[in-house]
């Protein structure tokens, strides 16, 4: 039985949290987004015994010529919001620490992934999911439900990290798919220029979107220590060196490039927050959607 | 006080040098490939010319240390010249040191086992004066000059007067050294003899009146004496196993020449005028056999029916002390003893315990809690 994608104690921590789209206000609803109610739609729910006030238009009149009952068609009501859930499987994300070799970055990720379809899944919202990278786009439409939960699990469990990022036409059936107002979470490492740019578009084109930055403990603290060969694992490219020598460099360059990273995020709009493969699984989703952090824009 | 090598070609050991130092420099150069995903702020500034660095300087010194040490050790380290010179002043026992005036930088010591200091009491003892003077003598630095002081009487010389190399200066003084030994105690017999033996036992008998000794006479089945008595066994066969153990416990037999006996080195003891040996001898355990080659019958052994027969009996069973006692002026050491051999010190023992003190610290170095896990 493979390792549940979210840890119990962050399941337990995601009761407290609940996804709001600023953007998304009641133009096509009233209240809050966040209604499970059934009506007419696209989407067929169930039948129903007629009911004296239905509409007679409701009544499925082929099933009335099989049961000589009447029948109402319910659909059910779609969400005013979609989440999407964009997830970098590109080859970078496989790196993992020495600390905890078996956890890599896409493992925090996929654990993200799942705690967003769960907040999704509470509060009625319909939420999809898509894996980043060059060799093809995986695609879930959007819906809601718990089959749709667990198809997006099996997803999940069997999807690796390679590849590099996709270019901008692969990314094409996004921008079909993502609705004018949904609210778009790319989690990836941001390396990539083209992740940045992503994002930027998709927030310049009307979508709210949320970045989350899956940082390793590497990475943040370079604690590499004798002679390494660094190798970049979608470039191939290889760096020798030695960890104490690179150390102070690599962290003044890497902090540098980290607060531009943040602040053109920040110009774009998108809200964002990091993790560390050393930190809760839940530490980002706090702050982006914990009581706290909900209403401040961004760091 | 030269430090020395005994042995140069252990140097070579100091070549297991290069060991530690390649452990410690082959890590540098290890590579340990590793997935970097932030590769692009890793820019590395072209680094100075590989130049050779070492990790863990304080290890690498412990390691380069006791291999010195262990290649020094195998080298036989040593001090030679050990040896001071301050003059020795040898008193022998028996005279008071306050009567003597002596330089007061020279090493006073007794002229007893041990040349203890003069400060420790005068050994009571009886000493062999002229061994003494020899081993004083070896073990004197061949500079340092060497007076010994002696009584005008000399009690434990030996036959020979001592051949030393250093110039003694020889003090003699008023006095003489305590007699050596106390007289010893009057011989006493025990016969123990068979039938067979009847007729020579009666000249041993003869013997004993002669020298007006007390004999205790009887046959093979009493009990041995006491050891202070000398025993004479005239019986034919293999001596009983008490009567060797008698001997080995310090008795002193004489056994007829048909007795068997354990073989052994034996010395002739008694020749007669033809210089046929009559009795030899022999030591067992601590105590002494003699046998006789001849049986007791005066056609075989004429010497029995001689006058001088007892007092050689009394000898060959209490042999009387060699003189000891000589007059110090004829005993004045004389020149042309081998010079003492170079002295020198062995260090190894302590290099071993600094060999064992740095591997501690080796291991101490090498295995602490606090040191980084080899990656």
């Amino acid at each position: 039985m493979p390792e549940p994608l979210i840890p119990a104690d962050v399941r337990h921590r995601l009761k407290g949290l609940s996804l709001v789209a600023r953007r998304a206000v009641g133009d096509r609803g009233i209240g809050l987004h966040a209604s499970h109610s059934r009506g007419t739609g696209l989407e067929f729910a169930q039948y129903r015994p007629y009911e004296f006030g239905d509409e007679p238009r409701q009544i499925d009149w082929k099933l009335y010529a099989r049961s000589d009952r009447f029948f109402v068609r319910e659909a059910e009501r779609e969400s005013p919001v979609a989440l999407w859930i964009l997830l970098d499987a590109s080859a970078s994300m496989a790196q993992a620490d020495a600390r905890r070799a078996g956890f890599s970055r896409l493992d925090a990720g996929k654990g993200l992934v799942a705690a967003l379809a769960e907040l999704a899944l509470a509060q009625g919202d319909r939420f999809a999911f898509a894996a980043l990278r060059d060799t093809g786009l995986t695609l879930t439409r959007p819906a809601s439900g718990t089959r749709h939960r667990d198809r997006l699990h099996l997803d999940l469990h069997g999807l690796p990290a390679a590849g590099g990022f996709p270019e901008e036409t692969a990314l094409a059936p996004l921008w079909e798919r993502i609705g004018q107002r949904d609210l778009v979470v790319i989690l990836s490492d941001w390396f990539d220029p083209a992740c940045l740019d992503l994002a930027r578009r998709l927030s310049a084109a009307g979508r709210e979107v949320l970045g989350i930055q899956i940082l390793t403990i590497g990475e943040r603290d370079f604690d590499y220590d004798g002679g390494y060969r660094f190798r970049d694992p979608e470039t191939g490219e290889e760096l020798l060196g030695d960890g104490a020598a690179l150390r102070a460099e690599y962290l003044g360059r890497f902090g540098a490039a980290q607060t531009g990273l943040h602040a053109a995020l920040d110009a774009a709009g998108v809200r964002h927050a990091d993790l560390v493969l050393d930190q809760p699984l839940d530490t980002p989703l706090q702050r982006l959607f914990g009581r706290t952090g909900n209403r401040a824009g961004g760091e | 006080m030269t430090p020395t090598l005994l042995l140069p070609l252990g140097l070579a050991a100091l070549g297991a040098i290069l060991v530690p130092l390649v452990l410690h420099l082959a890590r540098r150069t290890e590579q340990r490939p590793t997935d970097f995903a932030a590769l692009r702020w890793l820019r590395q500034k072209p680094r100075p010319r590989h130049r050779p660095k070492f990790d863990e300087l304080l290890l690498l010194a412990t390691r380069i240390l006791l291999l010195a040490l262990v290649a020094v050790f195998l080298a036989g380290p040593a001090l030679l010249n050990t040896q001071d010179a301050t003059p020795v002043i040898a008193f022998a026992p028996g005279i008071d040191p306050a009567t003597v005036a002596r330089d007061a930088k020279a090493r006073a010591i007794w002229l007893a086992p041990g040349f203890r200091p003069i400060d420790t009491p005068a050994p009571q003892d009886a000493v062999p004066i002229g061994s003494l003077i020899r081993q004083l003598d070896t073990q004197t630095a061949a500079t340092a000059p060497l007076t010994i002081v002696v009584p005008a009487t000399l009690d434990g010389a030996d036959a020979e007067r001592p051949r030393v190399s250093h110039r003694v200066r020889w003090h003699i003084v008023p006095g003489a050294v305590a007699a050596s030994k106390p007289a010893p105690s009057p011989l006493r017999l025990a016969l123990r003899t068979d039938t067979a033996h009847a007729t020579g036992a009666r000249y041993i008998r003869a013997a004993a009146a002669a020298l007006e000794l007390p004999i205790d006479s009887d046959g093979p089945a009493r009990a041995v004496p006491p050891p202070t008595t000398a025993l004479i066994w005239l019986a034919s066969g293999p001596l009983p196993a008490a009567v060797t153990r008698w001997i080995e416990h310090g008795g002193t037999a004489l056994v007829a020449n048909d007795t068997v006996i354990e073989a052994g080195l034996t010395v002739p003891a008694w020749r007669d005028e033809t210089g046929r040996p009559l009795v030899e001898t022999r030591s067992q355990g601590k105590g002494n056999v003699a046998r006789l080659l001849q049986p007791l019958d005066p056609i075989a052994m004429p010497a029995l029916v001689e006058p001088a027969f007892p007092r050689i009996l009394a000898d060959l069973l209490a042999p009387a002390p060699p003189p000891t006692r000589v007059e110090a002026s004829a005993y004045r050491p004389l020149p042309g003893g081998l010079p003492p051999a170079s002295q020198s010190r062995d260090l190894r023992p302590w290099f071993a315990l600094a060999i064992a003190a740095a591997w501690l610290v080796e291991r101490w170095l090498a295995t602490r809690a606090k040191r980084a896990i080899a990656p």
